[in-house]
């Protein structure tokens, strides 16, 4: 594990990058693929985007993906309202008559014209339909697309690294997966979390730390849980539990576990887990 | 395709490849291709890499990651390789052909060639032309056979060939690939893995069926301009309906006997997905397989319903029946075949089940039994005639949205 820590967006956030993925990514620069990268929720898929670019020094430009999303609104926008305004009141310095000056570059446009080679994110993939994901790998093949209203190309100037997330249980499309090189982060193991927990937590004390661990790990165990919690979950129990002043860590090696309804979203769940929890604390 | 010599002693892995296909795993030639171009990048320096390498390019879901790493595992377990001749290269550049006869462009620009010099030749000549270039490549490396080598570390360590690439930190060395390949660290999340509520509403996700309903309450604005404009620039607002999910779907369960058993699980699951998804849905029971009534009832007596019912009902709906449709034949071909006195009818099941197919035509079987034993059960060869029928799995419900949802 390299400690090649990077210090992200977030500021006070860090991301441990390790070597496996290191790899992937260049070779996936090399070959000039997008990277797809899959993973339970919560497992930090977009900070590590955040950290290639960090760890890359380029700046990284993020497209959300959303159900609803045309293509054409990742490459640009026509804005016809702002023309519409200019022509009616004249204030502006734009030239009305010139289409191209109404032109403005979405996320993947942005990506394309910028005169650094960037990182793309295209975040949560999965979110939109298949035609969508297939045009959209189209554009980034080619690296170039057409502006209809200006007839006009937009090749990419540099080649953006490309990274991709999906939390879909599903696979995407055949086509899709044969032009993406592919990686999946596992859900970290105790030691990285014990990491991850003081990058949260600088001033947390090792009773606390220790003891939360393993009921977490513990309670993730249970089955039929729809949607086990991940480290959101445990950080925000942490929070919960810490802010209780009557709360003493050896609880929970006893196995008395406050507020589950910080861990478990579903109520279906989280019957399950209390069911599960007052049943051991019975043995 | 071939760059710089590499100090690595690497030979065509195709023996590797075909193992991985061997087990189930989904691999391209296109992305085998794709993985000799990476080779060449000067990137893959060391088994630890080409472990890394060959997985991201060639698997494209964690669900086969297990699988990669046990092949991975054996392979390279400093086995000797066999040199790759003859009958592989025949093999490979028939693949290639394949590749090649499907997408022309795609695979002579992973091989740097001309796309239409190479449309000139006739497939025997592409052939001898594949082999050729696949010979020149493994000659070039000396003709290694054992790819792991003491000389297999590249002496630009820390991989500083791309400009502006990632660093790879040293440290990881003490753990070979091989290794990590046997830990089997992603063997949770192998296929045999089973089949929870969020892969099933994946799976069903497309079970819907959007029509137009309720007040017209919803701005149609490409229709709004289109109408304005007629209007010579007069404004004229269109509203429309929303869409909403009217999809009826009757859910027909096999909850009787012992052979069900063991897949309760996974049809309650179906179930409790069912429930919280359709707005539309009703569920019934049944033991074995269908005569003149279902039970709305788990329990099967309380609350009967005949099916001849089901005649007024709306026949778009859609009628999915689970069950392992395992049966002595006389149950289901039988005047009087139900095992239950009370069944006893007149008229056989096989009726019954034709009845319920004609009433409603869009209707699936889903069947927990894998599909490979279906064959050795003569009930399941019968029912598979009337119903169309899909494994009860992800894919198998897949196919069976797809045929619900066929217009």
């Amino acid at each position: 594990m390299t400690e090649n820590l990077n210090q992200t967006f977030a500021g006070a956030t860090r991301y441990v990058l390790d070597d496996e993925l290191a790899k992937i990514v260049n070779i996936s620069m090399a070959l000039e693929m997008p990277l797809l990268l899959k993973g339970e929720p919560g497992t930090g898929k977009t900070m590590l985007a955040h950290a290639i670019a960090e760890s890359l020094k380029m700046p990284l430009i993020v497209l959300n993906v959303k159900s609803s999303m045309k293509l054409v609104e990742a490459l640009y926008q026509y804005d016809t309202l702002t023309r519409l305004n200019d022509s009616r009141f004249g204030d502006s310095t734009r030239d009305v008559s010139k289409i191209e000056d109404y032109i403005r570059m979405g996320k993947i446009g942005q990506a394309f014209t910028a005169d650094v080679r960037t990182v793309l994110l295209i975040d949560e993939i999965d979110k939109a339909d298949t035609d969508f994901q297939d045009d959209m790998l189209d554009v980034l093949d080619q690296m170039e697309f057409d502006i209809i209203e200006i007839d006009k190309t937009i090749s990419a100037t540099f080649r953006p690294v490309i990274i991709i997330t999906s939390n879909a249980k599903k696979d995407l499309s055949d086509p899709f997966l044969g032009r993406c090189n592919f990686h999946h982060i596992a859900f970290p193991e105790p030691e990285m979390m014990r990491k991850i927990i003081r990058v949260h937590f600088p001033e947390i004390d090792s009773d606390l730390l220790e003891n939360t661990i393993a009921a977490f790990y513990a309670v993730r165990d249970f089955g039929d849980i729809e949607k086990r919690p991940a480290t959101r979950e445990l950080i925000n129990w942490i929070r919960a539990l810490q802010a209780d002043p009557d709360f003493k860590p050896k609880q929970l090696a006893k196995g008395d576990l406050p507020y589950l309804g910080v861990l478990f979203k579903k109520s279906q769940d989280l019957h399950r887990a209390q069911s599960m929890v007052s049943r051991r604390r019975a043995n | 395709m071939l760059h710089a010599p590499c100090k690595v002693k690497r030979i065509m892995f195709v023996d590797f490849f075909y193992k991985l296909k061997d087990v189930g795993i989904p691999v391209s030639p296109t992305s085998f291709l794709t993985l000799h171009k990476a080779l060449g990048s000067g990137l893959v320096n060391s088994l630890e890499d080409f472990y890394t390498a060959s997985r991201a390019i060639l698997i494209k879901s964690e669900r086969y990651f297990d699988l990669y790493d046990q092949v991975f595992a054996h392979y390279f377990q400093g086995a000797d390789l066999p040199d790759p001749e003859g009958l592989e290269l025949d093999e490979v550049a028939r693949v290639m052909l394949e590749a090649w006869l499907q997408n022309p462009e795609g695979l002579a620009e992973i091989l740097g060639m001309d796309e239409s010099a190479l449309m000139k030749l006739t497939p025997e000549e592409l052939i001898e032309y594949f082999k050729e270039r696949l010979k020149e490549q493994t000659e070039a490396h000396h003709g290694g056979g054992k790819w792991i080598g003491t000389g297999g570390y590249s002496p630009v360590g820390h991989s500083g060939y791309h400009p502006g690439g990632m660093r790879v930190g040293g440290g990881s060395g003490n753990k070979s690939a091989v290794k990590v390949a046997m830990d089997r660290r992603y063997k949770d999340y192998s296929l045999s893995g089973p089949l929870n509520s969020a892969l099933m509403g994946e799976a069903l996700k497309r079970l819907r069926n959007l029509v137009p309903f309720g007040p017209k309450d919803q701005v149609n604005i490409d229709e709004t301009i289109y109408q304005t404009m007629k209007n010579g620039g007069e404004i004229e607002i269109v509203f429309d309906r929303s869409l909403k999910d009217r999809l009826k779907i009757i859910l027909a369960i096999d909850n009787g006997g012992w052979s069900m058993d063991p897949y309760v699980p996974v049809v309650q699951t179906l179930f409790d997905y069912a429930r919280a998804q359709f707005k539309d849905l009703k569920t019934y029971f049944f033991h074995n397989t269908i005569y003149n009534t279902l039970w709305q009832d788990t329990a099967r007596y309380k609350k009967p319903q005949r099916i001849d019912q089901f005649a007024r009902l709306d026949p778009e709906t859609r009628l999915i029946i689970v069950g392992d449709a395992s049966m002595a034949p006389y149950e289901l071909m039988a005047t009087d075949g139900s095992i239950h006195l009370e069944d006893r009818s007149g008229m056989p099941s096989v009726e019954c089940l034709n009845f319920l197919a004609r009433t409603f035509p869009r209707a699936v079987w889903l069947n927990p039994v894998s599909a490979s034993m279906w064959d050795y059960t003569r009930t399941i060869t019968h029912i598979r005639q009337i119903f169309p029928m899909f494994e009860l799995t992800i894919d198998g419900l897949e196919q069976a949205v797809t045929q619900l949802m066929q217009k």
